[in-house]
């Protein structure tokens, strides 16, 4: 019985010239969707490619040169792009590609997409994850509108009730139909999506299985509209009134509770101003060790500590250069100062999540977004990891050239210069990607959410219609 | 029979609570989108005047460290912030150059929650690193936010679709048509009236509502600008009325229509909008700005190599500065800061390119904007707020302009060797926010108006050549 239910319904979509339009052109869309977003990927990555290895050369060739002059000439560390990108942009757009590292400071990654492009672009951009979130939705709720109230219409009802189907079989038979050309849109675009990125050159990277997720992710979300359109529409006793009605749950889930969602964490947990930022970390490091302040209390107070220390009593009696030693002090200092206004900013960062999370009761687009940045390692938190693994790397760098410098000069020698093959020995940044599990175990509250919302739908579905 | 017409209709949508969830609908959602407009621009304020606020401090700081000093007294401070050297007042006092919001800025967030509202240019700092984009979480970025524009742009058109698919189609399903169709008038006639009171109805009713909005929730309003906000919203609204008008006399069932009226709202809000984005970023790539800082970086390797040949020939170009003490007492700033204007005028051109492609992307966005009527809704919005990327361009312009001035003013100093006193410290400049004048917004309005009227006459023609029986049975 309920393969004669599918039969008929997928017979019904296959003739029904709407239908067949709608499929044609979300299938065109995806497709030019996935082709731009390919070109855009492959050309920022060789971008990137050669970005890096041009700065690498940059640093490398800098000639002989003092170790704190270095520090301040500084490097960048790029934030490549990773392979899942093609199917979800993620933040992408408005997070900032390139960190500046020098000494004393740990900058914002500078120069987001978004802030080179016109106003349009906040419309959004036609991406598969523009199709894949909002407009297969769309799809289901054209598709599934009308599976109860045409059959209600055309009085078909009673008929069917004749045949002594039981309401689950029914419900069965049509969720099936209804599902199965989304299933098959899903699985062309994630297949041709995977062959496309195991084509490409930099595959290392690449991962079956974070497309296996991603393709999970997107399955449940599109149940659960599934669900919700079935249950509007054998609840409505029309059809335009269960199409107006599903589409008010489409707008509100996806339109106005992300909206709202993001002013009440705006309102909520506010991030400082850039220029407020930066204010409050001056204030702490002034009140701390300045590196380059030989007056500052607590400078002397390490003068005072390492004299002791090495039983001398002056600085110049010293094994290494003092001034270096107390610039790394200093470095370290302003590391934990940056550490904990960055502490101050990712926990405001974890609130805004909370509340994300929180209203995502309201709308399964939250979780779905959200879990399908994540595994594309297109989310904020990659972000974050990105942002903390440059200022690990900047930590390291000025401890090496601090070290260079202690180690091969003494005290009030700024005229010290490094060899030029110096700076080659200073490691390259290299920063990997958050790994699935991770990814999953971060984001766990986001799938408990997308989970309940694929179960209540389903019970909701099941036990409470009668047909 | 107008009057008859009118009457049933008023009837028919106040009994049916039509009306009455109309009107709490818009009424919700244009409170909640301007109080969330209001409480971003009262933060921009905020921001600002505690910015201004501590400038201020740090001026009194920096005028009794002067006094100190001119006294002849020892100064506690770090040696290179004292502020007798005028490169410490252009780096560690500098002014704030903040952008003020405009009355209506609470109406559409556009380009602000990328971009800063202050910034403080300093004397050494380089123009283009500095940094315009503010911190704050992309997540919010990416969903945007609900302000008045996004109700007016993407909600607006939905709820005119929800009331008014089915105009001619539920009277026939109900089987009231036939009993209509017994009446002396034309059936086009008919759905005109029914529509054009259903047009004059949300009309009314959003006007009265963003007057309300406008008079008790936002801070600062005017009624010029109110006008213009509902200027925009008739021509927006009067646009998808047209539509609904068409499809009600030319697509069959309740259904039929509103899954066309959606198909076109999906096309002319959401697709147009990336497909013409897309094509800018197509047709004018911005280039690389991991290659510009590239190319930055070994410029300012090339200059800081060369910085006491670059400093003869700067000094050689403006003996202005050439240095007055005889012994040639040059230090790091003088070298640093006529290296760096040589690189700043060597990147100059990069820079432009960048801007050239906005400017060509906004050129081309404005020829293809006609396309679809929300890209003009919005975009006439945000220049409105003073929220659109040419604001924020602007903006940008003034605050290097003004680091240009600043820079300047200090730099004989410098270059002089002489020390910043407290008596140089009225000549300070300061950066006064200069708003672009404001495009008349009302032609493109009436251009919208002028061909809604037109699809609207086109389809009332077309559906009279038609066969009338058809769309009462059909």
């Amino acid at each position: 019985m309920i393969r004669n239910v599918f039969i008929k319904e997928i017979t019904e979509f296959a003739r029904d010239g709407r239908v067949k339009i709608a499929f044609s052109i979300v299938i065109v869309l995806l497709g030019i969707a996935t082709w731009i977003s390919s070109r855009q990927y492959n050309s920022t990555n060789q971008q990137y490619a050669v970005a890096k290895s041009a700065e690498r050369s940059i640093w490398n060739n800098q000639g002989e040169k003092n170790p704190h002059s270095a520090a301040h000439y500084g490097t960048y560390a790029f934030k490549p792009k990773y392979p899942l990108s093609l199917i979800d942009q993620g933040v992408d757009k408005y997070a900032g590609t390139s960190i500046f590292l020098e000494a004393h400071n740990r900058n914002e990654a500078q120069f987001s997409l978004a802030a080179d492009q016109t106003g349009l672009a906040r419309f959004g951009d036609l991406t598969p994850d523009f199709i894949l979130l909002f407009i297969i939705p769309l799809l289901i709720v054209l598709l599934g509108y009308n599976a109860f109230t045409k059959e209600r219409e055309m009085r078909t009802l009673v008929l069917i009730r004749s045949l002594g189907i039981a309401p689950w079989k029914l419900i069965l038979g049509k969720w099936t139909a209804l599902f199965l050309p989304i299933l098959v849109i899903t699985i062309v675009l994630i297949v041709s999506a995977g062959i496309i990125l195991s084509n490409l050159e930099d595959f290392g990277v690449f991962k079956w299985s974070n497309l296996g997720i991603l393709f999970l992710v997107y399955i449940c979300y599109y149940i659960v509209f599934v669900n919700l359109v079935l249950i509007i529409s054998s609840k409505s006793k029309k059809s335009s009134i269960s199409l107006v009605l599903s589409l008010a749950i489409w707008i509100i889930a996806c339109l106005v509770v992300p909206k709202a969602a993001s002013n009440f964490a705006e309102a909520k947990y506010p991030y400082p101003t850039r220029q407020e930022f930066s204010a409050n970390i001056l204030k702490d490091k002034q009140e701390g060790l300045d590196g380059h302040d030989p007056w500052n209390k607590q400078a002397k107070l390490l003068e005072q500590k390492v004299l002791k220390e090495y039983n001398v009593d002056s600085l110049h009696q010293l094994p290494f250069n003092f001034d270096a030693y107390r610039m790394q002090k200093g470095e370290e200092h302003d590391a934990e100062v940056y550490f904990k206004q960055y502490k101050y900013l990712k926990s405001q960062f974890e609130g805004q999540t909370n509340v994300y999370i929180g209203l995502a009761a309201f709308s399964p687009f939250l979780p779905a977004r959200f879990l399908s940045m994540g595994v594309a390692n297109t989310d904020y938190s990659t972000h974050w990891d990105f942002s903390d693994a440059a200022e690990d790397y900047r930590i390291k760098m000025q401890a090496f050239l601090n070290n260079d410098f202690a180690k091969n000069s003494s005290h009030g020698n700024w005229s010290y210069k490094a060899e030029e093959t110096t700076w080659e020995k200073l490691p390259a940044f290299e920063y990997a990607p958050p790994q699935l599990a991770e990814i999953l175990s971060k984001n766990s509250s986001n799938i408990i959410v997308l989970v309940t919302w694929l179960l209540g739908s389903f019970a909701f579905l099941f036990i409470t219609i009668k047909i | 029979m107008y009057k008859y017409n009118f009457l049933y209709e008023l009837k028919l949508l106040l009994r049916s609570g039509w009306m009455q969830i109309l009107s709490l609908l818009l009424l919700g959602l244009f409170c909640f989108a301007t109080i969330n407009g209001d409480q971003k621009v009262k933060k921009r304020k905020q921001d600002i005047h505690l910015a201004k606020a501590e400038v201020k401090e740090s001026d009194a700081n920096m005028l009794s460290l002067l006094d100190s000093i001119e006294n002849g007294m020892e100064v506690s401070a770090s040696r290179w912030t004292i502020p007798s050297s005028p490169t410490a007042v252009g780096n560690y006092h500098p002014r704030v150059a903040a952008m003020d919001s405009q009355p209506l800025s609470f109406v559409s967030t556009g380009q602000s929650d990328l971009f800063t509202h202050y910034v403080k240019p300093t004397m050494t700092g380089d123009d283009f690193t500095l940094n315009f984009t503010e911190i704050i979480s992309p997540v919010q970025q990416l969903f945007g936010s609900f302000d008045l524009a996004f109700v007016i742009v993407y909600l607006l058109p939905l709820i005119i679709i929800a009331f008014s698919y089915n105009i001619l189609s539920a009277e026939r399903e109900s089987g009231s048509l036939k009993l209509l169709a017994s009446q002396p008038i034309l059936i086009h006639t008919w759905v005109f009236q029914k529509i054009s009171l259903r047009f004059f109805w949300t009309l009314i009713l959003t006007a009265i509502i963003l007057t309300i909005v406008f008079l008790f929730l936002a801070s600062g309003s005017n009624f010029n600008g109110l006008f213009n906000v509902i200027i925009i919203t008739t021509a927006y609204i009067l646009f998808w009325f047209a539509l609904a008008f068409v499809v009600n006399l030319r697509v069959g069932n309740s259904s039929k229509n509103a899954i066309v009226l959606l198909g076109l709202w999906v096309v002319f809000v959401l697709l147009v909008p990336s497909v013409i984005n897309q094509l800018g970023n197509t047709l004018y790539p911005m280039p690389s700005r991991t290659l510009m800082i590239n190319k930055m970086r070994s410029l300012k390797e090339e200059a800081i190599e060369k910085q006491d040949e670059i400093l003869d020939n700067f000094l050689r170009d403006h003996p202005e500065y050439a240095i007055n003490d005889p012994n040639q007492n040059r230090k790091f700033y003088h070298r640093y800061l006529a290296s760096q204007k040589l690189v700043k005028e060597e990147l100059e051109p990069v820079a432009l390119e960048f801007e050239q492609q906005l400017e060509r992307q906004q050129a081309l966005i404005s020829k293809f904007r006609w396309l679809s009527p929300s890209i003009i809704a919005q975009e006439s919005l945000n220049m409105l707020s003073g929220t659109s990327t040419a604001d924020y361009e602007d903006y940008r312009k003034q605050v290097i302009r003004f680091a240009e001035i600043w820079r300047d003013h200090l730099t004989p100093l410098l270059y002089n060797n002489e020390p910043f006193t407290s008596n140089d410290y009225p000549e300070l400049p300061s950066f006064n926010y200069q708003p672009i004048k404001l495009q008349n917004n009302i032609v493109s309005s009436l251009i919208i108006m002028m061909v809604s009227i037109g699809i609207g006459c086109i389809g009332y023609i077309v559906a009279l050549r038609g066969n009338a029986s058809k769309l009462i049975v059909s």
